[in-house]
């Protein structure tokens, strides 16, 4: 059986979402109150569109949203979207709701009124902004089991010493390993042969704090 | 003096959300009544609304944010009406002010009746417009309907 999945609201991001969520093997419905987006989104294959206001209840009957494991709520307003994961879950039962949130300070509220996912927008780009803007040569350093492991995300730039050498070739310290490269859209899990290449997202696993001696030698920073 | 005003305050504090027809009103009612009450609406204009004899305060600015909710002493209310003209705001700010701010009495008044069921469940009041016209045209009906069959068995 198929998971369904129900989107509510949102132009762009429901259209984004419904096209990866249905490459992924999912059955994806979408609500959308402004007729033109339904006619944009009926251009997606495989996925049923609803034109209607996602916070009456008549119109998640239309769309089947009892028979949906995932219900989304994606429109542009909070009070909306609280309603939306409010009525699938009192009305329709709905195992899991998300939804997306522009006031950071709701975050709280929406949990406790029994929301099971919130996704505050802001808070997430701000997140990610900061990311970017103020740590260069990693990206993330996950501290694992109390902190004497820890996963680092290293990007490649064009300039890194590394670039276009084997895995085999580059002195890595003993405790650090080279666990997954990203490259564009694919991921691969490295071999001693395979050659990194510029703008490569690595992903190292490395103990006893030995992951800025690595970057060192990746980067030569 | 101020202490009785503090005491009338605990007593008796009203906010009423939306100042459109029926919240102007109401807030008029109340203050008439000489109760304390604030008013928020998103929208400076429509205060006017209000009448001139209107004693109480109002804020501008989106009920939906708690900072502003905190700013008009949300937790220090009786009782909390919700009256904007969007179902969903109204129901967001009744749930805010009953679950956050722990307010024993909120009412929310619901364009749409469906939804009205769902919130009752909540320890919220609900009030529908369109079924509390039905229920009064209905009475009239009936009740000229009875003065028609009267009419009718006097003429007899």
């Amino acid at each position: 059986m198929k998971t369904k999945v129900l989107l509510v609201g949102g132009r762009s991001k429901a259209k984004s979402l419904a096209i990866s969520l249905i490459k992924k093997g999912y059955k994806v419905s979408v609500i959308n109150d402004t007729y033109e987006d339904c006619l944009k989104l009926a251009e997606i294959d495989k996925l049923t569109v609803i034109n209607g206001n996602g916070t009456r209840p008549f119109v998640l009957e239309d769309a089947n949203t009892g028979d949906a494991d995932i219900a989304i709520a994606l429109t542009s307003k909070d009070e909306d979207n609280l309603v939306i994961c409010e009525l699938c879950k009192k009305r329709f039962h709905i195992k899991k709701t998300v939804a997306l949130l522009t006031d950071p300070k709701k975050t709280d509220f929406f949990y406790k009124m029994g929301v099971d996912s919130v996704v505050c927008a802001i808070t997430a780009i701000t997140g990610i902004i900061e990311q970017q803007a103020f740590v260069d040569k990693i990206a993330t350093l996950v501290p694992i089991g109390e902190g004497r492991v820890s996963l680092a995300e290293v990007s490649i730039s064009g300039t890194a010493p590394a670039v276009g050498k084997k895995l085999w070739e580059i002195n890595l310290p003993k405790q650090v390993i080279i666990g997954c490269i990203l490259r564009g859209d694919t991921t691969m899990v490295p071999r001693g042969d395979t050659r990194i290449m510029a703008g490569d997202m690595l992903v190292l696993i490395s103990s006893d704090k030995q992951e800025m001696t690595a970057i060192k030698e990746l980067t030569g920073k | 003096m101020e202490l009785l005003i503090e005491k009338k305050a605990d007593e008796n504090y009203t906010i009423v959300i939306g100042c459109g027809r029926l919240g102007a009103n109401l807030a008029n009612t109340l203050s008439d009544e000489r109760g304390n009450v604030l008013i928020i609406d998103k929208n400076k204009d429509a205060f006017r609304k209000l009448s001139p004899s209107f004693g109480g305060l109002s804020i501008t600015g989106d009920a939906t944010d708690l900072d502003v909710l905190q700013s008009a002493q949300i937790s220090k209310a009786s009782v909390v009406v919700a009256v904007t003209n969007s179902d969903n705001v109204n129901i967001m700010v009744a749930q805010i002010a009953h679950e956050l701010f722990q307010i024993k009495r909120v009412i929310v008044r619901l364009y749409d009746p469906e939804t009205e069921c769902v919130y009752h469940e909540f320890g919220i009041d609900t009030i529908c417009p369109a079924i509390l016209s039905a229920k009064e045209i209905d009475k009239i009906l009936s009740k000229t309907s009875l003065s028609e069959d009267v009419s009718q068995e006097e003429k007899k």
